[in-house]
């Protein structure tokens, strides 16, 4: 009996053994991975800091406005908001232009030489 | 009988054995606690990598756009002893660095075991210098401060020292360095749309009226948040005509304005009820003041009510209109509105007004025409805030704010209405007129300040300026321009007041900022049928 017990207790000494070892493995294994993939990220991270600051840099309106005179001919005009989501109407509401009366000019927005309309508004004076 | 009885012997095998048994049992119980119940806590124990260096924090305008940050890069050392080709070794290094080949050869040919080939390297260069597959090179890790806008907003935004990890020197950089230091991303006020724009159009306007140099603020006059400030020339190639590219002249310096700082004196009239809008006040042959006398650059009618003193700029009328506030009255006025101190922001490099010791009648008159007293353009701009923001206190700053943030009351809102009417009128009808912007009423008032060299007025040497708050009937924005030594160009008719350069230049800079800022047009809209010549 008592080396049936002795048998069975250094047969589970040594899996134990065994299993504590394949553990203790697979950690060490998974540690250096892990390790390997923070490392990774952290590159990534910094790649990207990078980028997003060269992005910063090519997208500067200085650059944008000089390549957009340069090869697409666009002028240096200002832009003009006609109206503001607040006053847009709802669903169902009338529009602001029905039947108000068409007012002379004071100021034309840029207008494209292609257009047979251009936009104009009145003198709020 | 007595063979079943265990030996000695037997017993302590048991004992042994259970013993064992226990350990590893607890071993066991360890094994499934560590692996099974605590596996995930323990697995995800971060380790950093070693290689990191400690970073500033970024800077970030108002709608998120990076405007510095840190990037990594490194320092480069040489061990000289082990270089085969020393002269080689520094040829080779010194070409794919861009240091000098002379420092390298003698520091080379020393008995120093540890070089400092180049500082902040980038990634690129790194690559370079590997390819050259020399022995005994380090690179340390280092971080770089890299301003990815240029030169854009640079004397707000400020600079670090060269070196990794360097202090702030100037600017916001300098200012908010503890805060950068602890890593905390700092959003700034400034919006880079409207700081482009400023800088873009007072640029223009400098070079077309040949000014010497030139400035701007955005301001929102309800939070006190500075949307765009510009200084120029501020580009690196201007430092070798004399110019200092990392001045902030809309903070640092002190201007005698000159006209547009009548602002306060009718501001003070209106508040006390010294003057009415609709009071004649003599103007025409000049004004008498001691044995001195003052006179309007422009021939003036014989007598003007206070609204045209006003909208004309006339320097007579105005300062009989100051004289009945009073020198203490008037000191005490300025006082409560911020001009006679420094102004307090984030930046570092507030510059503390210039005005007489005795503050008597004379005194009074003239700064009551923006001369005798010199402020800077940030502390001017924050007063006029509130002259037009319902007449309370803002404080400037550079960081972003939510909400409303006027404080106390400085001057009656009945005051600041009247005003604001007023500063219409002056574009309506007075010397502001190239600055009305259809749709987005535009009140404001012009200002050409003779400079002052060596204690004397000098009559071609303008400082022209002009202040705008828009829209007028309840001003959300101040822009405040400014063109020092400007001339005049056919396109103006040889006029270098600021009717004719700095008014112009705000009107153009609020057309171009308006939309940005969500403000549409209030003029009706209409569609009419373009004519056959166009």
């Amino acid at each position: 009996m008592v080396r049936i017990l002795n048998f069975f207790f250094v047969s589970f000494a040594a899996l134990s053994c065994l299993a504590l070892y394949r553990v203790s493995e697979t950690t060490r294994v998974e540690r250096v991975q892990l390790s390997s993939v923070q490392r990774q990220i952290v590159q990534e991270k910094s790649t990207m800091n990078v980028l997003q600051a060269e992005w910063q840099r090519v997208a500067n309106p200085d650059r944008i406005q000089k390549l957009a005179q340069t090869h697409l001919g666009m002028d240096d005009t200002p832009t003009l908001e006609l109206s503001s989501f607040d006053l847009l109407p709802r669903r169902g509401e009338s529009t602001p232009l029905n039947s108000d009366p068409v007012q002379n000019a004071s100021m034309t927005t840029p207008q494209q030489t292609s257009s047979n309309l251009h936009l104009v508004v009145a003198n709020g004076n | 009988m007595a063979a079943n009885v265990p030996t000695t012997i037997q017993r302590r095998i048991v004992v042994a054995a259970g013993i064992c048994v226990m350990a590893f049992a607890l071993v066991g119980v360890r094994v499934v606690d560590l692996t099974i119940f605590k596996g995930q806590v323990t697995g995800a124990t971060v380790v950093a990598p070693a290689h990191i260096v400690a970073t500033r924090a970024d800077i970030l305008d108002r709608n998120g756009q990076l405007l510095a940050r840190d990037l990594p890069v490194f320092d480069l050392y040489a061990q000289p002893h082990v270089f085969w080709d020393k002269a080689q070794a520094a040829h080779d290094l010194a070409r794919v660095t861009g240091a000098s080949e002379n420092r390298l050869t003698h520091a080379f040919a020393t008995e120093h075991n540890y070089v400092l080939v180049a500082r902040q390297i980038t990634p690129e260069t790194q690559d370079r210098v590997m390819h050259l597959g020399l022995p005994g090179l380090e690179f340390q890790p280092a971080v770089k401060r890299y301003y990815p806008q240029g030169s854009a907003a640079v004397q707000v935004i400020g600079a670090t020292e060269a070196v990794s990890g360097g202090k702030g020197i100037n600017g916001l950089e300098r200012g908010l360095n503890t805060r950068l230091i602890s890593g905390t991303p700092v959003r700034l006020s400034l919006d880079m749309r409207i700081q482009y724009v400023l800088a873009h159009e007072v640029e223009m306007a400098r070079e077309k009226y040949d000014a010497h140099a030139a400035g701007g603020i955005v301001m929102n006059v309800n939070t006190g948040e500075i949307l765009a400030m510009a200084s120029l020339p501020d580009t690196p190639q201007s430092a070798a005509q004399g110019a200092d590219p990392r001045r902030n002249r809309m903070a640092q310096d002190d201007y005698e304005l000159g006209s547009v700082f009548k602002i306060f004196a009718f501001t003070l009239a209106l508040e006390d009820h010294t003057a009415r809008l609709d009071e004649f006040f003599p103007v025409g042959p000049g004004f008498k003041i001691g044995r001195f006398m003052i006179r309007d650059a422009e021939r003036m009618p014989a007598q003007m009510m206070a609204r045209d003193i006003l909208a004309q700029s006339s320097n007579a009328g105005t300062a009989q209109i100051a004289l009945r506030s009073g020198p203490d009255r008037q000191r005490a006025f300025l006082t409560s509105l911020g001009l006679l101190s420094a102004p307090r922001s984030e930046i570092p490099e507030g510059s503390a007004p210039i005005y007489p010791r005795h503050w008597g009648q004379i005194e009074t008159a003239t700064i009551g025409f923006g001369h005798g007293i010199s402020v800077s353009p940030l502390a001017f701009v924050t007063a006029a805030s509130m002259v037009v923001n319902g007449g309370r206190r803002v404080q400037p700053t550079f960081l972003k704010q939510d909400g409303d943030r006027r404080g106390e009351q400085v001057i009656k809102p009945e005051t600041s209405i009247a005003m604001r009417g007023l500063l219409r009128y002056v574009v309506t009808d007075g010397t502001g007129k190239s600055a009305d912007i259809a749709g987005y009423d535009v009140g404001g008032k012009t200002g050409s300040a003779e400079k002052n060299e060596h204690g004397r007025y000098i009559a071609h040497k303008l400082l022209t300026s002009f202040c705008a708050a828009f829209p007028i009937d309840n001003p959300r924005y101040l822009v405040f321009v400014m063109l020092d030594e400007p001339h005049g160009a056919n396109a103006s008719g040889v006029m270098a007041l600021a009717g004719h350069t700095a008014a112009p230049l705000a009107g153009s800079v609020i057309a171009h900022i308006a939309a940005m800022l969500e403000m549409p047009t209030s003029a009706p809209i209409t569609v009419a049928a373009k004519a056959s010549a166009s």
